[in-house]
């Protein structure tokens, strides 16, 4: 499992509109120039997330993009799933699928999706925004 | 190395393939990191083969040696680790993966495949 840019950044740019002042959109050239990203890729996962119903876009001169609800409604792991496609290790099974196959999907990839989804919980937005919430990782 | 780990004998190159569903050649490569991680000894000849080199190999023991340290992202070298409040969702990512795989041993998973081949009349 390798995340990708896009899961990366995209994980940068909520962060970063979350600590910005609620009451008005992000505009993405303030996001490039204070995380160091390529606003012309921003846009892309922008987009991404406004689909994908994380964010909102207003349009126009002062618009920019906000959050589409509140952070402690946002999940970590649905927006990694959502910017990464999937983040499962578990792939649908070849029409030819030896035994030895499905004893490891089913006793080793499938358990560890699970385990990371355990992991991540119900960690969301405003917990990583806190950034103490890991205290207990070590 | 599931599969290995079923048999007591030498396992052909070719019989792993057909257990697995792994071409012949990509097996005999992946064989040159596991055999230089003490993971499986081979015999060379007609009646040579591989065998696991020793019980209690976990899974994380195979995928490090076949396929190196497991990194979901490049974070470990950037530094900018203090500011970057993402930075830390990837440890906890990658903690989730490793200490499951830490977990599980390969005997573990022959054993589920041992039930499998009983239950399934083979």
């Amino acid at each position: 499992m390798k995340i990708s840019t896009r899961g990366r950044y995209g994980l940068r740019l909520l962060v970063d509109i979350a600590e910005q002042d609620i009451d008005a959109p992000v505009a993405l050239a303030t996001v490039a120039k204070r995380q160091h990203l390529s606003e012309k890729y921003l846009q892309q996962v922008a987009l991404l997330l406004t689909r994908g119903g994380v964010l909102v876009s207003v349009k126009g001169s002062g618009g920019g993009y906000s959050l589409a609800k509140r952070p402690e409604d946002i999940l970590m792991y649905d927006v990694l799933d959502l910017l990464e496609g999937n983040i499962a290790f578990e792939e649908d099974p070849p029409a030819s699928e030896t035994a030895v196959q499905r004893v490891i999907r089913h006793h080793f990839y499938r358990p560890i999706d699970r385990n990371v989804r355990t992991a991540f919980g119900t960690l969301n937005l405003a917990d990583v925004l806190q950034a103490d919430c890991f205290s207990d990782e070590t | 190395m599931v599969y290995l780990s079923t048999s007591k004998d030498l396992v052909s190159i070719r019989a792993i393939s057909e257990a697995t569903g792994i071409s012949s050649g990509y097996l005999e490569q992946l064989m040159i990191p596991l055999r230089r991680a003490g993971l499986v000894t081979s015999q060379r000849g007609v009646q040579g083969g591989y065998t696991i080199a020793r019980e209690k190999i976990t899974c994380y023991d195979v995928l490090l040696a076949s396929e190196g340290v497991f990194t979901p992202t490049p974070c470990k070298d950037c530094d900018q680790t203090s500011i970057c409040k993402t930075h830390r969702i990837w440890a906890l990512l990658e903690n989730a993966v490793l200490d499951y795989a830490k977990n599980v041993y390969i005997e573990d998973l022959a054993g589920h495949l041992l039930e499998d081949r009983k239950g399934g009349g083979m």
